[in-house]
């Protein structure tokens, strides 16, 4: 048994005689214990758990990316150049010395 | 007696009032809005036809939608005729049995006359995959008024055609409606408060010896406007508009077929801006769309439409440009 198992890695100060060395029986006992068992399964099945979860968190992001992008910015554009345009349009008024909001654009497309 | 009406007479009118000055001139004379005028029975507003009882909610929660190149350009020749060419070039999803969506890439050119007059209007458009369709809107006399719809396809048996006579009354609307196929309907729509409009409708399909019979409420003031909507096809409709502003206005809808056990729910935005008018809404079947459409010069609009289907990864996105008035 220990044999089969062999030394995990070369632990300094490992004594390489005797099969039945204190510590590779120590070594095996540990590797083989419960324990250890369950804990790499642990392990693994938090990497499956953690892939999963990024990659869900990926496709949230793309549809949420993707929604903001078709939904929120052409409104945000729109907006600043309304407000680009009143600016100007407050700054003319100013220059020329008449308010003139009576002139206005002809109606947008219905 | 003669002496104090001939006296009455000779009294010089009342002097008009002295002219505004200042900012009174420039903003609204302040009307009574407190005041909760008194309802008059007898006055009541006409409500708005039966078919359009979802007006709102529908223009700004289903723009036309479309994937591809859209071109159209209008001329108007004169005061009431005006012709419009159209060339559409892009995919059109074909309905398929399987969840796949099945796009077909087609393109067509449509021609178009229109002939407007207070009292008639007539449409025509020809399509270059053979299809016709023309509409006809006659006010026979001032309250009734006759309508057709025609749809005419190269293929057998799917040709349409409808009669709508629509009478208009006081304060209360009533339509019958003659189709192919033996479709009969009549719908009729009273108000019954300022703000309160309630409606009912009844259809008859003769080919499918089908019929139903739905009701409609509508409740609109000036910031809002609320409907529902109940047909014996088991579908229940719902909608509110809420009008946040001059240019904003938010929209949301609610649609249950009973039938099929589907549930649908959509919120939107509509902006009118000056220069632009963007819609946006989003589904409770994981669809979200865009339109916009953008004044470029004066007569020139740009349209972009967008369409993402996060359920089905179907991906729609059309780009057009519209000459003319």
């Amino acid at each position: 048994m220990s044999s089969s198992q062999g030394r995990r890695g070369s632990l300094p100060g490992t004594s390489r005689d005797g099969e039945g060395g204190v510590l590779s029986r120590v070594t095996s006992s540990i590797s083989q214990s419960p324990v250890v068992y369950r804990g790499k399964r642990a392990a693994s099945e938090a990497a499956t758990v953690t892939k999963k979860l990024l990659w869900s968190t990926g496709r949230a992001a793309w549809i949420a990316g993707t929604t903001f992008l078709v939904l929120v910015v052409p409104l945000i554009i729109e907006m600043d150049r309304e407000q680009q345009m009143n600016e100007l349009e407050l700054q003319q008024a100013s220059l020329l010395g008449t308010s003139s909001p009576s002139m206005a654009a002809p109606a947008p497309p219905k | 007696m003669g002496s104090s009406v001939s006296h009455a007479a000779t009294l010089p009118p009342p002097p008009p009032p002295p002219p505004a000055v200042g900012l009174t001139g420039v903003l609204p004379p302040k009307t009574e809005e407190k005041g909760e005028t008194k309802v008059d029975w007898l006055n009541l507003p006409c409500p708005v036809p039966f078919e359009e009882i979802q007006r709102e909610a529908l223009m700004s929660l289903k723009p036309e939608l479309f994937e591809g190149l859209r071109f159209d350009f209008t001329k108007g020749l004169n005061q009431k005729f005006s012709l419009s060419h159209s060339v559409f070039m892009g995919s059109m999803e074909v309905p398929s049995q399987s969840s796949d969506t099945i796009k077909v890439p087609t393109a067509h050119y449509e021609f178009g006359a229109n002939f407007l007059d207070p009292k008639l209007m007539l449409v025509g458009r020809v399509l270059t995959d053979g299809r016709l369709n023309a509409r006809v809107k006659c006010d026979l006399t001032d309250n009734l008024t006759l309508k057709i719809n025609a749809q005419l396809t190269n293929e057998p048996h799917f040709s349409q055609g409808m009669f709508n006579f629509d009478y208009k009354g006081k304060d209360y609307r009533s339509q019958f409606q003659v189709g192919n196929n033996a479709f009969y309907g009549a719908n009729y729509i009273q108000s019954v408060s300022p703000h309160l409009s309630l409606g009912s409708e009844v259809f008859w399909l003769g080919h499918q010896r089908k019929s139903g019979i739905g009701f409609a409420a509508r409740y609109n003031t000036d910031k809002m406007v609320a409907t529902g909507q109940v047909a014996s096809t088991g579908i229940v409709a719902l909608s509110y508009v809420q009008k946040v502003s001059e240019k904003v206005s938010l929209a949301s809808d609610f649609m249950y077929n009973h039938m099929t056990r589907d549930v649908t729910s959509s919120f939107g935005y509509d902006y009118i801006l000056r220069q632009c008018r963007l819609r946006g809404k989003i589904d409770s079947t994981g669809c979200v769309a865009a339109y916009l459409e953008e004044r470029l010069n004066m007569g020139v609009n740009f349209i972009l439409s967008a369409e993402i289907d996060h359920r089905k990864k179907d991906y729609k996105f059309g780009f057009g440009m519209t000459v003319g008035e």
